[in-house]
């Protein structure tokens, strides 16, 4: 987060027109250079066997003609854009223009890039209530990827970077895949790393270099899935993750107010920023959340494809040694409407307990013998997503295929929306939030 | 460590995926090879985002992600 009303969309902008204009201009490049092995196929003979007649000729330009296309045809470009805009009821609003590209082998080579702006202008109450002004930040993020899988036996690597002003993470990945039974079971497992660095910018915009102040924090990630066959329309998975932070978390903006012991029972869910101002110690501490963290994640996947419809459920189990246990439920049923159009309603839902050290109203007790010093809990956070919530999700998304008639998914534009309604059973200044997620996406592949 | 509960679902999941699976020819899969039956995400970065800000919990997702110091 930044605390800074100087944000520069222009540039941003310029950068992601200057990245679509570079991947379309590479995708044009290498239409051409594939093309270009078929301008010989016309060309005269300039050497000829008198022994061969023209039938054999014919039939042998034929078998080249043949033999180059299949050449030509080995490779399945795909490119694509999304822009998407969040709204919610706590005066945040996100607007994220990406692009995406990949290019795939039939020999099992494939590679993929993305790159994406998150444009970011906020006044919740958490930033209300501490009498800053409206913020705007700007976040980029890219990744490439590649992966080899000539037969059931793959390897793929891959990097990431994301940068706002006051935040960076470089990361990298490697991932195997192997299949068994042809293909009725895929196995994979990952591992991945980051390195984020976590500064501070002021309310001026200028932000201290990550030189004179800075947070690290390493991330190491591991998984391991089972993909297999259920049936003859089924598919299933189960993906475990273990994630394993080491840093301080803390925002360096978050403020927390204390209470002494007598107030802090009183202080009801949802107290408004006046309220809590009225009742709250002088002191305004910092957040401090511990300096590691593990997490663990069991993620089971279903799709089951009927005669016009697929069915796609996701459960995820999700628990961490701060004490925070969560379950989301994710449903789709994906109805094809003729050659050209899909349409599909989306549900979600998302339970969570908060973490151990979550409190309402922290309290700050048994000051100095005068009234004044600070006896503060170890931990404290303001960070209402590591506290008690429940997240039900509505909404559904439309895809409409434009290419040819042989091919009508070759160009595909999609639209979806959603609505997510959260409630915070816990927790100061809200009680719930309601936001609205909208995203057109256009995609073509050749 | 996860908690026991955690290990119990792992348990059941493991369970279920080592029963009720009948082996399926290559030329039997022709439902299964549908584009809707993939695993790829109808939904783009946008919402993913989203839901890694507004939920607690992380996971089953990919490993290319960056953090981000998002609130």
């Amino acid at each position: 987060m930044q605390l800074t009303a100087n944000v520069r969309p222009r540039n941003t902008f310029r950068t992601l027109l200057l990245v679509v204009a570079a991947l379309l201009a590479a995708l044009s490049w290498g239409s051409t250079v594939r093309a270009s092995p078929s301008d010989d196929e016309d060309h005269p003979a300039t050497a000829r066997d008198d022994g061969k007649d023209d039938s054999k000729d014919e039939a042998a330009k034929t078998a080249k003609k043949a033999a180059t296309k299949s050449l030509e045809d080995t490779a399945t470009e795909r490119a694509g854009t999304e822009i998407a805009g969040y709204l919610d009821s706590d005066h945040v609003a996100v607007f994220t223009p990406s692009v995406h590209a990949g290019i795939e082998n039939v020999s099992g080579a494939s590679i993929n890039a993305s790159y994406l702006v998150d444009v970011v202008s906020a006044a919740s109450a958490d930033i209300v209530s501490t009498a800053s002004n409206r913020w705007q930040e700007v976040r980029q993020a890219g990744s490439l990827g590649a992966q080899y899988k000539p037969h059931d036996f793959g390897v793929g690597l891959g990097g990431s970077v994301s940068s706002e002003p006051d935040y960076l993470s470089v990361g990298f990945f490697s991932t195997i895949v192997k299949d068994f039974d042809e293909k009725n079971y895929t196995l994979t497992a990952g591992y991945g790393y980051s390195h984020d660095t976590a500064g501070r910018c002021g309310d001026n915009g200028q932000c201290t270099p990550f030189s004179v102040f800075s947070r690290p924090l390493q991330r190491g990630s591991f998984n391991v899935g089972l993909a297999w066959v259920v049936d003859r329309a089924s598919l299933a998975s189960v993906t475990a993750d273990m994630v394993f932070e080491s840093g301080d978390q803390s925002k360096v903006y978050r403020y927390i107010p204390m209470f002494s012991p007598g107030i802090a029972p009183q202080i009801p869910n949802g107290a408004s920023a006046a309220l809590v101002n009225n009742y709250r110690l002088p002191e305004r501490p910092l957040e401090q959340l511990p300096l590691a963290r593990r997490r663990f994640a069991l993620t089971g996947r279903y799709a089951h494809r009927f005669e016009t419809s697929t069915v796609r459920l996701e459960e995820r189990f999700y628990d961490d040694d701060w004490g925070l246990l969560a379950s989301s439920t994710d449903a789709r049923w994906i109805f094809d409407l003729g050659k050209r159009f899909a349409l599909w309603p989306h549900a979600r839902l998302h339970v969570q307990k908060s973490v151990s050290f979550w409190e309402r109203a922290y309290v700050s007790a048994n000051p100095g013998a005068n009234g004044d010093g600070w006896n503060l809990p170890l931990y404290r956070t303001g960070d209402r997503e590591l506290g008690p919530l429940w997240t039900t999700e509505g909404g559904g998304g439309i895809k409409w295929y434009l290419g040819s008639d042989t091919d009508p998914r070759s160009w595909q534009l999609g639209f979806t929306a959603d609505a997510m309604y959260t409630a915070y059973t816990n927790d100061i200044y809200l009680t719930s939030r309601t936001g609205y997620l909208g995203a057109c996406t256009l995609e073509a592949e050749w | 460590m996860p908690s026991k509960g955690l290990w119990v679902v792992v348990v059941v999941l493991a369970a279920a995926a080592s029963v009720g699976c009948s082996h399926v020819a290559p030329y039997e899969r022709g439902k299964l090879a549908h584009p809707m039956m993939t695993a790829d995400d109808l939904e783009g970065p946008a919402a993913a985002h989203v839901l890694a800000v507004h939920e607690g919990a992380t996971g089953g997702g990919s490993l290319s992600e960056s953090g981000c110091g998002c609130n």
